[in-house]
C-alpha cells in the first residue's frame, strides 16, 4: 500500500522534515547533525532515521580518506615543484661562472625547461581540483618568466594573447608547457635581432579539439631555408611532444614564424 | 517484544546477556533498547570467546531490541581479520530499526564467515546447526 501524503500526521511529517534537513547537510559534507531515533517497535520513521544516520557515518569516513588523500597529492605537487625549482636554482648558480656563451645557452634553456614543468606542479598545487590548470595563467606566468630569462638590456619584446578559457591535466599540460617554452624561446633567439618584436599566443577549442596559435613578427628565415636541414633540439622537441599529445603540428615561415598545434 | 530467554549462567554485560546453549550454538541477546559501540561490541566479543572450549561454534545474535550500533561496532563485528571462535552468526531481526541496522551491517560490512538474518528462531537455528 502506498504511503500517501494525506495518511501523514503532523508528528511524522516533523520528522520526516527532520530526516531530510539532515540528509542535506550530508549532501552538503556536515556530518555534525544526526537524526532522533527513538527505539520504537514498528517505526518505520525511526528505521530510516537509524538508516540516514549510519549513511552519514560510512560517509564522513570517505570524505575524510578522500580529504587526507587530496591533501598528500597537493604535499606531492609542492614537494615536486620544491625539488626542480632546487634544480633550476642550482643551473642558475652553475651558469654565473660559464664564460662559454654556447655553454651558457644550453645551461639557460635546460634550466627554463625545467621551469616550465615546475610552474605546472606549482599552479596544480594551488589549484582547487589538483587536477587541472588553466591554460591563460599558465602561458602568461611561463612567457614572463622566459622573458625575464633571455631579455637584454633595452630589447623590447611585447606578447600578446588571445586565449579562451580552457584547463588541462598535467599529462597533457607538462608536453604543451615544454613546446610553448621552446617556441617562445626560440623566437626570443632568433627572431628579433634587433631586441624588438611580438609574439602572439593563442588557444582556442574547436569541435573537441584545442589549437595553440604562436607567432612571431620576426626575420622570419632566410631565402631557401629549409627546416628539416636546419632543425635543432628545439624543434625536434617540438615534434616528439606534440606526437606525446597525438597532435598535429603546422610550422609557417612566410611572415615571422608561425606554429599551430592542434591536439585533443 | 519478544527475545530469546537468557539462563540465569547468562553472562550479564553492558548492553548483551551471552551464553552457549546445549545444542552447541552460542547465544547473544541485546539489552532493551541497546547502543552498541566499540567497547561493548569488544566485551561481547570477549564473553562469546570464553565460552570456547575444543572447537569453534555458531553464534545466534539476537538483535530485536537493539537501538543503535556504531559504526566502529559493525565493523568490529563483521569479523574481518580477527582471531574469532565462531564458524558463522544468524542475526535474528523483527522491528523495521533492527532490520535497517542488521541490513545495513550485512550490506556493508561482508563478514568473513557465513552471515546471515532471520525472522524467526526456529529457521536460524535450522541454518547454524550445519556450522556446529
Amino acid at each position: 500500500m502506498p504511503f500517501k501524503a494525506g495518511n501523514i500526521s503532523p508528528d511524522n511529517q516533523e520528522r520526516i522534515n527532520k530526516i531530510l534537513e539532515v540528509i542535506i547537510a550530508y549532501a552538503g559534507l556536515d556530518f555534525t547533525k544526526k537524526t532522533e531515533v527513538k527505539g520504537s517497535d514498528d517505526d518505520v520513521l525511526d528505521a530510516i532515521g537509524a538508516g540516514v544516520n549510519m549513511l552519514g557515518e560510512e560517509l564522513q569516513t570517505s570524505t575524510i580518506s578522500l580529504k587526507e588523500k587530496e591533501h598528500l597529492l597537493k604535499e606531492i605537487h609542492h614537494r615536486v615543484k620544491n625539488n626542480l625549482q632546487i634544480v633550476s636554482s642550482l643551473l642558475n648558480l652553475q651558469s654565473e661562472s660559464i664564460k662559454d656563451p654556447a655553454l651558457l645557452n644550453l645551461v639557460t634553456a635546460s634550466r627554463n625547461r625545467i621551469h616550465s614543468i615546475a610552474l605546472v606542479h606549482e599552479m596544480l598545487y594551488a589549484s582547487v581540483d589538483l587536477t587541472n590548470i588553466e591554460m591563460g595563467d599558465y602561458i602568461k606566468k611561463l612567457s614572463n618568466n622566459i622573458r625575464n630569462s633571455l631579455s637584454i638590456p633595452g630589447s623590447d619584446v611585447q606578447f600578446e594573447f588571445e586565449i579562451n578559457p580552457c584547463f588541462l591535466d598535467i599529462d597533457r599540460m607538462v608536453p604543451v608547457g615544454l613546446i610553448l617554452n621552446e617556441i617562445i624561446t626560440n623566437s626570443f633567439k632568433y627572431a628579433f635581432p634587433n631586441g624588438k618584436g611580438i609574439i602572439s599566443i593563442g588557444i582556442h577549442s574547436l569541435h573537441g579539439r584545442y589549437i595553440l596559435l604562436i607567432k612571431d613578427n620576426g626575420v622570419g628565415v632566410p631565402a631557401g631555408f629549409e627546416l628539416e636541414k636546419n632543425s635543432n633540439l628545439g624543434l625536434q622537441l617540438i615534434k616528439i611532444l606534440t606526437e606525446q599529445i597525438n597532435g598535429e603540428l603546422n610550422i609557417n615561415f612566410e611572415n615571422g614564424f608561425s606554429y599551430s598545434i592542434t591536439f585533443n | 517484544m519478544n527475545t530469546l530467554i537468557p539462563p540465569a549462567n547468562a553472562l550479564n554485560l553492558t548492553s548483551f546477556k551471552t551464553w552457549m546453549g546445549d545444542d552447541g550454538i552460542c547465544r547473544t541477546v541485546t539489552k532493551e533498547l541497546a547502543e552498541i559501540n566499540l567497547e561493548q561490541a569488544m566485551e561481547n566479543s570477549v564473553a562469546v570467546s570464553s565460552l570456547y572450549k575444543d572447537r569453534k561454534f555458531p553464534l545466534l545474535i539476537d538483535a530485536r531490541n537493539i537501538k543503535y550500533m556504531s559504526k566502529e561496532a559493525r565493523k568490529f563485528f563483521s569479523t574481518n581479520g580477527r582471531d574469532i571462535k565462531i564458524t558463522c552468526f544468524g542475526i535474528m531481526v523483527k522491528s523495521p530499526l533492527s532490520r535497517v541496522i542488521g541490513n545495513f551491517f550485512m550490506g556493508l560490512n561482508k563478514p568473513e564467515i557465513p552471515a546471515r538474518l532471520f525472522d524467526s528462531e526456529a529457521d536460524a537455528l535450522q541454518w547454524l546447526k550445519q556450522y556446529r
